[in-house]
This record gives structure tokens, C-alpha cells and sequence, in this order.
């Protein structure tokens, strides 16, 4: 690694001065998992990190309306620990656990994870299932943006951490009955990026499905929503028929590739469909 | 900060764990941490866990339970429970899982540390009292659960592994290794290169001195492969460079102008022997073959009512031992060239260094420190000789240590093997003849390959009695990673294919698999699978009679869960196989040690037994302390250092404790009558009369008249008698010449069970149960013994379930997965002792031999759950589901 020059700024104010002060030449710092050995491998450069761990604001979990806000410096094992988030959106809480081993999980950011735009990151297909939303802070102003227009392309985002800075994802809790489920397939248990995952969130009204959304990776350059499959829910039961058509159908939509260390596509795609009933099944089963 | 508690295991990568300390409390992985990170919050490392002398509960615990082995994890599993345990007081084993998930451990297999987290649990809860010892001194002798010496120093982050060597000034070298797989080096120039500031020396085959090469260790292997000639794998050696830093020398690597004109490669053995590829080396690609043939085969298959033809495949294989390949190397005060480095055998590595800088060989130095796992792994003389040449040509202290990527690059790997089988059977299940043809890949290079094809052959027949036997392997070159040495080297892949093929006949038979096994088990002086009886004493029928209840009981349970969960997409099922090890192949039937009497009284042993995790040097200082009748802190074991101790031959195939514990045995024993005739002397009284206690020697009727060691010693001296005994075991007319030159018929067995749990609809399979029953002769430290089965059973699930070198892909613990905490199954371990004949206490070699059954008892486990076969490994989810959705 070449010299690098670390700042820390006490707020988010302090951060856009460091956008104002090093334009291009600086970038967020947040768990630093993935970003350090990108720095070390030189895959990035970036003379200046802005560290934003000293900010007060980001380190919060929050309850506010309708909405679960969390900081971008809260790491996954806090979002672990959470007993609102294991109580209400517990697939978020095993998406969280699903990230390397703790040791990363004590350090890796939801935020973090989601700007590296992995087509099969955990935190992402949470976050799209959950409809998840970010509050995009720069000197242009400030935005929230739904979390699909994060992702450009694989390991792409549109965000340049040199002068945009997330300080929270949202999460909207829905008033109805609802319940979410997650599934992950991997050559091990720990420490490994998955074969396949897949979030579901399902929202109920008199007992039938009202809203669907289905999550998966990497089944496509980005993180991917099944919207066939989510479309076919709507308005039904989950009994077995249903479920097998909308696997079948999560299962048409997707396009997955061939990795030798980890599954073929062929591999992949004959999966999609046992992962997605089994996290519909867990979501129903948890609305109910 | 000069701590050397805090490991590194991969290349910063956030892979291993290795590096772990807990910030505020959370385990984090340092490597990943940026440093500015930490100000103002509390860090704690493994050298703040104890207070002082007195150890945390959690490090005792480490130590009692036996859970560490090479060390270098520890101070990170450590560090990572106790951020647990202060959390959770009370966790259960799915929270231990969590925690330690992060943490690899390449040798322990887990199960150690899982009970030692549960046991520093209880007792920092107060439910059970601490053991009042804080020492690891005072020890039983052989056969009582030992604590390990060495422990003490790894559980505080003190043991000081070969990257812990600091010299102010060291220079660093990097290799200058080929990009592609097969290619002729057409330009080599070091000019722009070696006028870079900073840079010392560049190191081209030109300036080897000596032979371009190792001896008898690998034939046609170029220590660097100079211009004009061909490199045959992606990453093979080219030049050094050694200079002031590792930024310089980096840069260096890059400015040397290597040009290269690319050859057609493969990877694959087929192609490389047919007539169409050309010769990668030689004429014909093969590297060596072996034969074994007796009996009328044709006859003994027209006999049978069934012959299986059958045919299995594996895959390369990295030891992944958590220390890369880390030396130093100096010139010591006696001016000889010295490295250090883990290895197998200090000698060895002497005599090849000497060899390639053409040097006698008393100048130069080898000397073995702390070794964080090798596997088998670090028994190539390759970085040492390397560091020796930077030594020798500049006269400075140097280091190299390989990255990640390197290691996984340019180590040598497990060979891959191609088997193909018939055999025969009556219907009752009496097996009759056998043809195998084994094909195992040595990659571009021998690096041992040459002798692999008397060791597959070998492990391919098993302890069985077969009528007729016709058996061919040969070594075959292609442009893979050099295979090598690897635990249970040459014989585990065999043993797959054996066991599992053993496992289809039955199942064609409709016999039950154990009931098969035990039907044709080989007895103690029958003509074994070799054509002749068998040296050593046989345990394999009393292993199998052992395994029987476990196997029913097994075998019931699956079957009520499964009909319980007739629904569910997991299902249940059980595997077994057996195995026999030739232990002690590979070295010399005469080993050497020493012992002496110190001025002080205590007790040195001069041998060479290289611990590299698997507890060599406790087990070899019990011996000793056994013989003597004294306790083990009176003993040290001065170990594998060629300035100061003898050759006590190559340690690998397992031969420590039976080869050099014997040298060990005899030279105490001498040493022991010494004693006594100058102590029967010093206290007038015979030495039939005389016993060892403490640091006395005492006559047995009158304790009172007694003298110590010491001034036992003092009388030594004044009497001008030498201290120090030398010693040989020696079984060279024991053992026939004919049967010497290709075999040492020394065997031990065991056998294995799984069960296992397949999702039907993801093909994932998760190891649930295990039990192993491992005849080792005689149990020299049982903990030791069960935590080496434990390791080797858990880097065999690695082998059965996700372990495969992809050349060219796989890069690093990314990408080569080993099994982590969480793949651990429940372990049983059963020691059967079956005293062997020649070996010291009736002791046997055992720490390869382990992982030998595990594989194919893991995959046949699979195969009764899903009732297919799966012909290769690993079984990945990817191809048990396609073995299961096959019609
Ligand atoms: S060195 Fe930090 S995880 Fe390997
Ligand atoms: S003891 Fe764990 S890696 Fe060696």
C-alpha cells in the first residue's frame, strides 16, 4: 500500500469538507473489510480515507414511524444483536450471520456491503427484499434512493465513495401482517461466498398475499428481484401449487454463471427454485 | 511493538483468523483494521490474556484438552473465545460454532478446542475448581494424557515461529516464477534490474554453485530454470532477488526482462500419455512405475460369481497449513550457513543445501523452529536451498516468506490419482483376485513423484486376502502443480478408491459392508496383497470387531430418523471403510540418538524428530522419561538441530515415535545402566539394587542410601567417563533384504464410520457423526494420539467434501476451502493396542494413517443416503445432486 493519509471526521459536515478538500482523491472508510485488501492488492487507490467511525449519527440503530434506520458505521453483528431486528425481520438478522464469520461481521458495515455491489452480497438481497432504502449525502445535496438504483453492474455501484457518503439505510415495517425468510447455499457453513442466496419479504392482507418480493443471487450481474415470480403471488395463498410455480417461475428469471470454485450455472439455476420455495415457505410461515 | 503472539495466516485477506485480537471487547481480524482505527479504543492481544505468569482458564484449557497442536492458531482461537465467553457465560456449542466459525485451524480439527472453550466455561462460571498447577512441567510418562511441553509458549503467543526470527537487517527475497504452465524461458536479463538501489543480489541458475538440483529428491528438478530451457508449471522458479526491502525487491521482480516462447500444456494425464501429446519431459511423460503380481489372476476371476469393474478419480491437493513456508537464513558464529525453517528432517535439508552450493556439508546449518503446520508440505528442500543461496551470496541475514498465492502456487500438492479396478468375489463374499491400474499425476515435476507408484500400489490392496493380484502404478507427468509429499503420502488415494470399490462389491453382493470386511481381513503371517506376510503385528480384525456396535448402533438411529422425517429433504445414511498404513517407508532402518547426563542431573535427548504440530517432541521426551522411570520435566529434548544433534533420518510416513522413539529407547537405556554402574559405586551397592526416583538414585530396599543425578555426573567427570551415549535401533537383520529394498512391511490399520446428512434437494452434505478405531499399538499420550486421528479425520472430510486445487484458479483460503469449525462432526475416537513387535513399548506409527479411511467412509456415507455413486471427489453439493437427479 502506498502512503495513505487517514481523517476522521467528528460529523457529517466535517465529511463533505473532505469531499470540498480533496476532490477525487479521498474515500469513505467504513468496516474496511473489503476496502483494505482492494487497497493492498491495489485494485483501488485512494490516498485519503475518511474514516467515518467517529461520526455519532452513524453508529445508531434507530425506530422511527415506520421505518428500521441504521447508520453506515453499524456492523452486522450489531445489527445481529439487535432484538427488534431478530423479532421482527429476523431473515435480516441470518442475512447479517450469513456474512464471512464473526470476526468480519464485527467490523463489515450493511452500507459497506452494499456499495460493493456484489451480484450475490448477503446484505444486498436482503436489502432488496426489505425494499430497503438509502440516504445519499453529498456536496449536491441529499437524497434517499431505493436500493435497486444502487447497482450498476457486478461490483459496480453509483456511488463514488470520493464524494458521496450513505449515512443510513431504511427499512420500511410494514403495518399488515408480514414475515420474512432467507436462504443460503454454500460449499461450507462459514468463511465463503455463497453458491446461491435468496431473501423473501411477504406482506399479508386477509390472508392472502398482498405484496411479494424475492431476492437472489448471483443469478445475474447485480443483485436480482424475481418480479414474475412476486407478481404471481400476489393476491394468493401459498399452498404447494403456488409455490412450485412461483419457484418455477424465480427459476425462468434467472441467469446465472458458471463459477469453476464454486457451481456451474446449470448447478445454479436446478437450486433456484428449492431455495426460493424454502424461504417463501419460512416467510408465510412467520406472517402467519 | 515486537509481539509475536498475533499470527498471519493468509495474505491480509481476512481468510484465516489468524491475526485476530479483540478490539473493545470483539474479535476482529487485525489484518483488516486499519491501524488509526484502534486509537483511543482497547486492544487486546494474545500476550495481555494472561496476567503474568498465571494463565487465563482459557489458555489452561487449551493446554489440557490437548487442543493445540501446532500453535499457530491458537492465539487467535483464544482470543476469539474469550470475546465469547465474556459475552456468554454459558454458551452452547452452536453459539462456540459462531464464534470460532471465523478462525481456521488446519490440525485440530476442532474438537479439542470446542471441549476447551466448554471446559474454561464451566470454570470461569465457578462450577468446576481450577487445577492448582499452573505448570506444564510436571507430567506423567508415557501413557498418561501428557500435556504437551510446548504448549505453555504457544497459548501465550510466546512460541517463536520462523518469522519471529528478527535481525535488524535482514534482507527479503522474492522468486521470480513463471507465468504460464509450460514455456521455454527465451530471454532472461537481470541487468536493469540489479542496478535498482536497494537491490543486493539477483540470483540466476548461473550462480548456483553446486548441482542445479536435489539429489535423489527430485529427479530432473532444476533448483531455477535457467534460459533456453523449460519451465512445466504455472509458477515454477526462475530467479531471486534479495534486497534491502520487500518493496525493493518486488519492483525488482518486475524489472527483470523475462521473455517467454509458451508451450502446449495439460493438466490432464490421459492426454499427456497419448501419442499425440508431446513429451513434457523424457520420451514418454511417465516418471516411474511399480508392478506387484501374484497368483493366476484369470483363474481366480472365472471363479468368481461377480467381478466389479470400477473406476475413481481425486483431486490436487494443498496441505493449507496455516503458516506459509516461512525461513530465515545467517551465518551462525561459527560461520557456517544456517536457515531455519520448518521441516521434516534437518539432515536432509543440510545435505541438499550443501549439495546445491557444493559445499562440505558441516558448513552448513539447519535448524528447525516452532513450525505452524506442514502436512507434509514443508518437507521441500526447494525454499531452502533458496535461502541459502541468497546466504551465500551475501553473506547477510535474509527472509523468505511466500505469500498466500505463493504458497498455494509453488508448494507441492497432493498427486491426483486415476484408478481403475476389477475385482472379484464369490457369492458369498469371499473376494478372490484383483486388477488395478492406478495413473497419478506428479504435475510438471517429481518432487517425490518417483516413489508414489510403490505407495499407491501398496495402500490399493488393503489388509485383505487376495488369491491373485495384478497391480500397476505409474507416476505420469503434466503441466499441474508439482505433487509431493502430503500427509499419508501416496496412500489416501488409494485407500478412496480401495474402500469405496469395496463398498460397491458389497452392495452388489447384498453382504452387509463391515461383515465383508471382517470376512476377508488379512492375518498376522498370511501373504499380504504384497505377495509376503507382513512384519510387524496386524490389529485390523480386532479394529473391526470393535467398530461392530458402533456401526449397528449407527446404522438403527439413521434408519428411525429417517422414517421419523419421511417428508423432509434430508436424509440420513452411513459409511464405513477401513485402511492399512505402511508406516516407516521412506527412510533408513537404523536410526541414531543420543542421550546425556547434564552436569545438573537432568536428562538430554540429542535426536531429530521435527514438531511441526503433531507433538513429536512431547512424545519422544516421554519415551524417554518412561525408560529412565522419572518424571518428564527431568527430560530435554534438544530436537532437530544439525549443529547439535544426529541424524536420526527422515521423519515422514509417521516413523518418529516408532523409528527415532526406539533410537531414543535404546541410547536411555544405556545411558540408564551408566548411570547405575557409577551410582552402585558411589552408594556401595549393586546395581540390581539400584532404581530411578525424581533425581535420585536410590536402592530399592534402603531409599535412604541414595545419591542424585548430579553428582552422579560430577563422578562422571572426575572419572573422565563421556556423559553422552550414542545409540542405534537398528532393524536391519530383522527384517529380510528382498522385502527392504521396496517395502518396510510395517503396517497399521483402522477403520472409520460416518454418518452423514444429505439434502436430497441441494445435494449439501453435512457430517453429523463419526468414530474411528485406530489400532497404534500401544498409546504413547492417548490425548495426542485422539487429537492427531481428530485432525486428520476433519482434513480428510475437507478432501471428501470441498478440497480441490483448480491450477491457475485457486489462489488462496478464498478460493481453496478447507473445513472450518461449524463442518466439525461429532468425533469418537477408539485406540485399539495391538503392541507391535520391534517398536519401542509396542508403540506404532499413526499420524498420517488417519485420514486415510475418513474420505471414503464420508463418501460412502453419501452414497447408501442417496443410493447412487459418486466416483470422484470432492462431493461437492454440486455433484451429489446431479449423482441423485441422475435416472
Ligand atoms: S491474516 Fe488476517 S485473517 Fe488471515
Ligand atoms: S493448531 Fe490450529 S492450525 Fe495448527
Amino acid at each position: 500500500m502506498d502512503a495513505i493519509t487517514l481523517i476522521q471526521p467528528q460529523s457529517i459536515g466535517d465529511v463533505l469538507q473532505a469531499f470540498k478538500e480533496y476532490p477525487e482523491m479521498g474515500h469513505i472508510l467504513a468496516g474496511g473489510t473489503d476496502l483494505l485488501p482492494d487497497l493492498r492488492k491495489k485494485k483501488k487507490e485512494a490516498p485519503i480515507l475518511i474514516d467515518i467511525h467517529h461520526i455519532p449519527e452513524l453508529q445508531q440503530i434507530n425506530i422511527t414511524g415506520n421505518f428500521l434506520e441504521i447508520g453506515a458505521a453499524v456492523t452486522f453483528a450489531q445489527i445481529e444483536e439487535h432484538p427488534f431486528v431478530l423479532e421482527q425481520i429476523p431473515m435480516l438478522t441470518e442475512a447479517a450471520r450469513s456474512v464471512g464469520a464473526l470476526p468480519l461481521q464485527n467490523s463489515a458495515t450493511w452500507v459497506g456491503n452494499l456499495v460493493q455491489a456484489m451480484p450475490a452480497a448477503d446484505g444486498a438481497i436482503a436489502a432488496l427484499a426489505l425494499e430497503a432504502e438509502l440516504y445519499i449525502v453529498s456536496l449536491q445535496g441529499s437524497t434517499w434512493q431505493k436500493v435497486e438504483t444502487l447497482f450498476r453492474a457486478a461490483g459496480v455501484s453509483i456511488i463514488d465513495p470520493s464524494q458521496q457518503l450513505i449515512t443510513k439505510v431504511r427499512v420500511p415495517i410494514p403495518v399488515v401482517q408480514w414475515g420474512t425468510g432467507w436462504q443460503r447455499l454454500g460449499r461450507r457453513n462459514a468463511l465463503t461466498l455463497p453458491i446461491l442466496n435468496c431473501a423473501v419479504k411477504l406482506e399479508l392482507e386477509r390472508g392472502t398475499i398482498s405484496k411479494a418480493r424475492i431476492a437472489l443471487g448471483p443469478v445475474a450481474p447485480t443483485p436480482m428481484r424475481a418480479l414474475q415470480a412476486e407478481n404471481h403471488l400476489v393476491g394468493k395463498q401459498l399452498d404447494e401449487k403456488i409455490l412450485q410455480e412461483a419457484a418455477l417461475l424465480a427459476q425462468a428469471e434467472s441467469h446465472p454463471r458458471s463459477n469453476v470454485l464454486r457451481a456451474s450455472a446449470e448447478y445454479r439455476k436446478t437450486v433456484v427454485p428449492v431455495l426460493v420455495k424454502r424461504a417463501l415457505k419460512t416467510a408465510w410461515e412467520r406472517a402467519q | 511493538m515486537n509481539l509475536t503472539g498475533t499470527k498471519q495466516g493468509c495474505d491480509y485477506e481476512g481468510e484465516c483468523g489468524a491475526c485476530t485480537v479483540l478490539l473493545d471487547g470483539k474479535a476482529i481480524r487485525s489484518c483488516l483494521t486499519p491501524i488509526a482505527n484502534v486509537e483511543g479504543r482497547e486492544v487486546l492481544t494474545i500476550e495481555g490474556v494472561s496476567d503474568g505468569e498465571i494463565l487465563h482458564p482459557l489458555q489452561q484449557a487449551f493446554i489440557e484438552t490437548g487442543a493445540v497442536q501446532c500453535g499457530f492458531c491458537t492465539p487467535g482461537m483464544i482470543l476469539s473465545a474469550l470475546a465469547l465467553l465474556e459475552q456468554t457465560p454459558n454458551p452452547n456449542s452452536q453459539q462456540i460454532s459462531q464464534a470460532l466459525e471465523g478462525n481456521l485451524c488446519r490440525c485440530t480439527g476442532y474438537v479439542r478446542i470446542a471441549q476447551a472453550v466448554e471446559q474454561a466455561a464451566a470454570q470461569l462460571r465457578g462450577e468446576v475448581s481450577s487445577p492448582a498447577n499452573q505448570s506444564t512441567a510436571n507430567l506423567q510418562p508415557l501413557g498418561g494424557n501428557g500435556l504437551r511441553s510446548d504448549s505453555m509458549e504457544k497459548v501465550t503467543g510466546k512460541a517463536k515461529y520462523a518469522e519471529d526470527y528478527r535481525f535488524p537487517h535482514a534482507l527479503q527475497i522474492k522468486v521470480g516464477r513463471s507465468p504460464y504452465f509450460h514455456a521455454r524461458i527465451i530471454k532472461l536479463d537481470t541487468e536493469k534490474a540489479q542496478k535498482i538501489p536497494g537491490v543486493v543480489k539477483i540470483i540466476t541458475s548461473a550462480d548456483i554453485p553446486g548441482e542445479n538440483g536435489f539429489e535423489i529428491y527430485s529427479v530432473a528438478e532444476p533448483v531455477l530454470t535457467k534460459l533456453g530451457d523449460n519451465v512445466r508449471m504455472l509458477a515454477a522458479p526462475i530467479f531471486l532477488v534479495v534486497a534491502g526491502s520487500a518493496e525493493i525487491a518486488e519492483e525488482a521482480l518486475q524489472a527483470v526482462d523475462c521473455e517467454f516462447q509458451p508451450l502446449p500444456h495439460t493438466f490432464n494425464m490421459d492426454e499427456a500419455l497419448s501419442e499425440h501429446f508431446p513429451p513434457i519431459i523424457g520420451d514418454s511423460n511417465i516418471l516411474s512405475s511399480f508392478e506387484v503380481k501374484h497368483g493366476n489372476l484369470e483363474g481366480a476371476f472365472s471363479n468368481s460369481e461377480v467381478v466389479l469393474e470400477t473406476h475413481y478419480e481425486t483431486a490436487f491437493l494443498e496441505h493449507a497449513a496455516l503458516e506459509r513456508e516461512a525461513l530465515v537464513g545467517y551465518i551462525d558464529e561459527e560461520g557456517r550457513i544456517t536457515v531455519v525453517g520448518g521441516n521434516h528432517q534437518p539432515h536432509n535439508q543440510q545435505r541438499y543445501i550443501a549439495n546445491a552450493l557444493g559445499m562440505p556439508i558441516e558448513k552448513v546449518r539447519v535448524i528447525t523452529p516452532y513450525t505452524g503446520g506442514s502436512f507434509g508440505g514443508k518437507q521441500d528442500p526447494w525454499p531452502f536451498i533458496a535461502v541459502a543461496l541468497a546466504v551465500y551470496h551475501t553473506h547477510q541475514p535474509v527472509r523468505l516468506i511466500y505469500s498466500r498465492q505463493e504458497s498455494f502456487d509453488a508448494s507441492p500438492k497432493r498427486h491426483p490419482y486415476s484408478v481403475h479396478y476389477q475385482m472379484g468375489a464369490s457369492k458369498n463374499g469371499k473376494l478372490s483376485g484383483v486388477k488395478v491400474r492406478i495413473n497419478a499425476n506428479t504435475g510438471g515435476y517429481d518432487s517425490g513423484g518417483y516413489y508414489i507408484p510403490n505407495y499407491a500400489l501398496t495402500a490399493a490392496g488393503g489388509a485383505y486376502r487376495w488369491q491373485a493380484v495384478d497391480g500397476l502404478a505409474r507416476s505420469v507427468y503434466t503441466n499441474g502443480p508439482k505433487s509431493g509429499q502430503f500427509r499419508g503420502f501416496g496412500t489416501s488415494q488409494s485407500t478412496f478408491a480401495l474402500e469405496c470399490a469395496l463398498d460397491e462389491l458389497s452392495q452388489k453382493l447384498e453382504v452387509d459392508p463391515l461383515e465383508f470386511r471382517l470376512q476377508n481381513c488379512l492375518q498376522d503371517g498370511q501373504i499380504s496383497f504384497l505377495g509376503y506376510p507382513l512384519a510387524e503385528t496386524l490389529g485390523y480384525q480386532n479394529v473391526l470387531e470393535e467398530m461392530k456396535p458402533y456401526y449397528k448402533q449407527f446404522i438403527r438411529q439413521t434408519e428411525e430418523v429417517n422414517q421419523q422425517n419421511s417428508q423432509s429433504p434430508l436424509r440420513q445414511g452411513v459409511g464405513l471403510a477401513g485402511m492399512w498404513y505402511r508406516f516407516g517407508k521412506g527412510g533408513s532402518l537404523r536410526v541414531e540418538a543420543h542421550s546425556e547426563l547434564a552436569l545438573d542431573g537432568h536428562i538430554v535427548i540429542y535426536a531429530s524428530a521435527p514438531d511441526y504440530g503433531q507433538g513429536t517432541q512431547t512424545a519422544i521426551s516421554q519415551i524417554a522419561a518412561e525408560t529412565l522411570g522419572i518424571k518428564r520435566d527431568l527430560v530435554e529434548f534438544i530436537n532437530a538441530d544439525t549443529a547439535k544433534v544426529p541424524n536420526s533420518d527422515i521423519q515422514g510416513a509417521s516413523r518418529a515415535l516408532y523409528f527415532v522413539g526406539g533410537a531414543v529407547h535404546q541410547t536411555i537405556t544405556t545411558l540408564k545402566k551408566a548411570i547405575f554402574s557409577v551410582a552402585s559405586e558411589l552408594i556401595d551397592a549393586p546395581v540390581e539394587t539400584l532404581t530411578l526416583e525424581d533425581a535420585w538414585v536410590r536402592m530399592i530396599e534402603e531409599p535412604n542410601r541414595k545419591v542424585s543425578l548430579a553428582a552422579v555426573a560430577e563422578e562422571f567427570e572426575r572419572i573422565g567417563k563421556s556423559r553422552r551415549v550414542r545409540e542405534w535401533f537398528d532393524l536391519t537383520d530383522r527384517v529380510p533384504l528382498n522385502q527392504q529394498v521396496e517395502y518396510a512391511p510395517f503396517f497399521v490399520t483402522g477403520a472409520q464410520l460416518a454418518e452423514v446428512q444429505v439434502d436430497l434437494e441441494t445435494g449439501f452434505t453435512q457430517v453429523l457423526r463419526m468414530v474411528a478405531v485406530h489400532d497404534v499399538g500401544k498409546a504413547a499420550n492417548p490425548t495426542d494420539a485422539a487429537g492427531q486421528i481428530e485432525g486428520a479425520m476433519v482434513m480428510g472430510l475437507g478432501a471428501a467434501l470441498m478440497e480441490e486445487f483448480i491450477p491457475g484458479v485457486t489462489s488462496g483460503f478464498s478460493s481453496y476451502q478447507i473445513p472450518t469449525f461449524g463442518a466439525m462432526p461429532e468425533i469418537k475416537v477408539i485406540l485399539v493396542e495391538v503392541p507391535s513387535r520391534y517398536g519401542p513399548f509396542g508403540v506404532k506409527g499413526l499420524g498420517e494413517a488417519a485420514m486415510l479411511p475418513s474420505t471414503p467412509a464420508i463418501i460412502n456415507g453419501i452414497c447408501r443416503t442417496i443410493g447412487k455413486r459418486i466416483y470422484s471427489i470432492p462431493a461437492t453439493p454440486e455433484k451429489v445432486l446431479k449423482a441423485i437427479l441422475q435416472g
